[in-house]
């Protein structure tokens, strides 16, 4: 990567997240002109749900929480295949506390979570965690033949600013000695882990046309500027998110925790762009009422902390009448006895490896909820008794193609390094003793 | 690759002496035949000759179990997408290569089958490109899968047809049937100067008016064709039209392969005016009216058959000389069009007739 000025300095900040390494942390530091506040070492101040990120993210003029925009996934295989014992947890452990002491728990600082696989569980117990169903992934679509990822464990990081993400994938590599001033940990997750891959991207105002100026294969100009993602619209409305509370584990050992399902699904936004117009796009991400009625100007924020997709009408109804049938109208049908959506969705979209692709992330109570959701979506109902294929006019299947998926167990924050299988009060103590 | 490189690369491709040949045949000193065809004006509101039809090419033909898989190439071609009653016009972008399309059928009865389509394409260097087929209706192929494709360059291709299960109803022998994926693999060598080298037909004074060319005939694929008037089963109770589709409705008595248990069936058989080119992908409801009783409406549903092809039909209780039935469709068939068929089957008005 070059590092010379005439790369402005946005641009540069992506690539530099999509490349990584200490290199690109450092060229971040000269060109990222902010300064994070170091974290608190109070570790009792944290909350003990990972995943509370909605009280400390900004929100729009409509009261819509606005993602993290840059991220990073970094999937994790143990080096042995035994029980981890307590000196790995601390080990694990004093690295996470390491980042977090480096940055404060902000949007503009770091959010972090880290989840495990079913297979990481199996070394403890054939019957999976206590308490919950984390069943191994599955193809989720009669037409879908996904590559089914199966780490040990999965770490979340996320923030606004570019060198945050970098720079604490470095510390917890053990690659940076100093992090925003804090002296860093001997421990390292690479004392454990391998990286067996990463996922990196971005999500928010501006970054997608961004993008897709530096990418081969995104059609350049197609992406309004200030669109959050890819497809042109926004997803993160108010009311099309469940709270952190719907979502999360109520009782057994992992209570406080949450389930975590990572899909990569790559898109076509050659079709979506160059084949469809604006009126397609709106009826097909939202509904043909929203595309009819022009409820839609921009991303979609003229419909507020709503989607309004209760104006939409029925999925059957909509496919025989208008031959077609919106995605978030689909998506409307997975919802609790309490009208609660049942996915809190923390997306990102990414160019890394050329192809326009949604890191498709969403936590929820059980697996099942995602399983319930992603079946709405499918709308197999609708192919088999009206004009909507199974993918052609059936929301945006037809620009969606699903590569891998996985799920995850995301335990509560007092058992997030290398939790057993079944935590007793014992070894939470012992996790708490170490730390 | 950015625009601006594609723009030069795809100018690279089609540029030389590569299309000279069969351009400087028809007149043309540019690329412009295909690349953006003349569109007739005045086009009727249906069916009918475009000003060019171009010639198409066999890659290759497999089959997976029961599935039979064709896949073929011509120039990329404008197309129409079509989302209930929108219609957008698709371009040829300066990247596109080819045109690929495909079709599926069951192997044992030569059936069509309206499922959807992805193609997987990998090149020499392994990168793979995936995109979903549109369903499509054009002049000499009828219905088939399509859509304009962009490949790096000259060279071998590897493309992998691929179709999910069939959600659609269908009749005896088909109900146990197309309940998996099924998938194609073909080596295909892409070269401009002899993709380039199909015929372009000119339609001179005949463009524009009503009517279509012949369906090209292979021996190996199955035409997608519904059966004529005479061959279809039970008793035509009425050949109406509609948005210059033609509705042929039918009625199957007693004990059949269409209903459970005995009784009327009624059945629409639509198809396209001069091919009789099934038509995939609409929906229809029926509403019989009897004097001194009240009115009926039913849904249709989407079957398939292995002698009907797609139909839309459903079981009555009763029908009687006298009814009148009217059929209405509520959707035109969700199929993205070639020039020639973009007018066509778009307002598509009701039918009505008395059965006697």
């Amino acid at each position: 990567m070059g590092s010379g000025p005439e790369i402005p300095r946005r641009e540069f900040l992506k690539s530099a997240v999509a490349i990584g390494g200490t290199a690109a942390f450092s060229a971040c530091l000269g060109r990222e002109e902010i300064s994070v506040p170091a974290g608190s070492t109070e570790w009792s101040s944290y909350p003990d749900r990972q995943h509370a990120w909605t009280d400390v993210l900004p929100r729009d003029d409509y009261g819509n929480t606005i993602p993290p925009r840059h991220r990073v996934l970094l999937f994790l295989n143990l080096d042995s295949a035994s029980v981890p014992d307590p000196s790995d947890r601390e080990t694990f452990e004093s690295a996470l506390r390491g980042v977090e002491a480096a940055y404060e728990r902000s949007a503009t600082g770091l959010l972090l979570t880290v989840s495990y696989s079913r297979s990481y569980f199996d070394r403890f117990d054939a019957d999976g965690p206590t308490g919950l169903e984390l069943p191994p992934p599955e193809p989720l679509a009669p037409f879908e033949d996904p590559q089914l990822d199966t780490p040990d464990a999965v770490i979340h990081l996320a923030s606004n600013t570019a060198q945050v993400v970098l720079g604490a994938e470095e510390a917890l590599k053990g690659e940076v000695g100093t992090l925003n001033g804090i002296e860093q940990p001997e421990a390292a997750i690479t004392d454990l882990f391998d990286i067996e891959r990463r996922r990196v991207g971005f999500v928010g105002e501006g970054l997608p046309a961004e993008n897709a100026r530096e990418s081969d294969t995104l059609p350049e100009d197609a992406i309004a500027e200030d669109a959050p993602m890819l497809m042109g619209f926004s997803s993160d409305f108010e009311s099309t998110q469940p709270t952190e509370d719907r979502v999360t584990i109520q009782s057994g050992p992992f209570a406080g925790g949450t389930t975590q399902h990572i899909s990569k699904l790559l898109l076509d936004l050659d079709q979506w762009y160059t084949q469809d117009d604006r009126w397609q796009r709106e009826a097909k991400m939202f509904c043909p009422h929203h595309a009819e009625a022009d409820l839609i100007e921009g991303a979609g924020d003229s419909l507020g902390a709503t989607s309004k997709v209760e104006e939409c009408g029925g999925t059957a109804e909509t496919a025989r009448e208008k031959g077609v049938v919106g995605h978030s109208q689909k998506a409307a049908q997975a919802r609790d006895e309490n009208d609660s959506p049942l996915i809190l969705r923390r997306d990102f979209n990414s160019t890394a490896e050329g192809v326009p692709t949604l890191h498709f992330l969403s936590l929820q109570r059980r697996i099942e909820d995602f399983v319930e959701t992603r079946e709405a979506m499918n709308g197999t109902d609708l192919a088999a008794d009206s004009p909507v294929g199974q993918r052609t006019n059936n929301g945006i299947l037809q620009y969606i193609r699903t590569e891998r998926r996985g799920n995850y167990l995301l335990p509560p924050r007092s058992l997030r390094a290398l939790p057993p299988a079944n935590p007793t009060a014992a070894t939470m103590e012992a996790t708490d003793a170490s730390a | 690759m950015r625009r601006r490189d594609l723009l030069a690369a795809g100018g690279a491709l089609v540029g030389g002496s590569l299309m000279a040949g069969c351009l400087e045949r028809l007149g043309f000193q540019t690329q412009s035949a295909w690349r953006d065809p003349p569109l007739v004006e005045d086009r009727p509101d249906g069916v009918y000759y475009p000003a060019l039809v171009e010639g198409m090419g066999l890659y290759g033909t497999s089959t997976d179990r029961d599935l039979g898989f064709a896949l073929f190439y011509s120039f990329p071609h404008r197309f129409w997408n079509l989302t209930g009653s929108r219609r957008t016009k698709v371009v040829v972008r300066p990247e596109d290569s080819l045109h690929l399309m495909a079709s599926v059928w069951d192997t044992a009865t030569e059936t069509v089958l309206p499922v959807d389509l992805s193609a997987e394409i990998t090149d020499e260097a392994g990168e793979t490109k995936t995109t979903n087929l549109w369903p499509m209706l054009s002049p000499n192929m009828g219905f088939h899968y399509g859509d304009n494709v962009a490949l790096p360059g000259a060279g071998d291709y590897e493309i992998t047809l691929e179709v999910g299960p069939l959600q659609t109803d269908r009749t005896e022998p088909f109900s146990g049937q197309f309940r998996d994926r099924r998938s194609a693999t073909m080596t295909v060598h892409f070269d401009p100067s002899e993709t380039y080298a199909l015929d372009i037909e000119r339609l001179g004074e005949q463009a524009g008016k009503r009517g279509t060319v012949e369906l090209m005939e292979l021996e190996q694929v199955p035409a997608p064709t519904v059966p004529p008037a005479s061959e279809l089963p039970g008793r035509l109770l009425h050949e109406g039209g509609s948005g210059d589709a033609k509705l042929l409705v039918g009625l199957v008595d007693g004990e059949s392969r269409f209903r459970e248990g005995s009784g009327p069936y009624l059945y629409v058989s639509p198809r396209t005016p001069y091919n009789r080119v099934m038509l995939p992908r609409m929906s229809l409801a029926a509403t019989i009216e009897r004097d001194g009783g009240p009115n009926t409406t039913t849904d249709l549903r989407a079957t398939i058959d292995p002698e009907l092809g797609v139909f839309y039909g459903v079981p009555l209780e009763a029908i009687v000389n006298g009814d009148t039935v009217s059929i209405e469709v509520q959707t035109p068939p969700q199929v993205s069009r070639h020039d020639g068929y973009e007018t066509a089957f778009l307002e598509m008005p009701p039918i009505e007739f008395t059965v006697g």
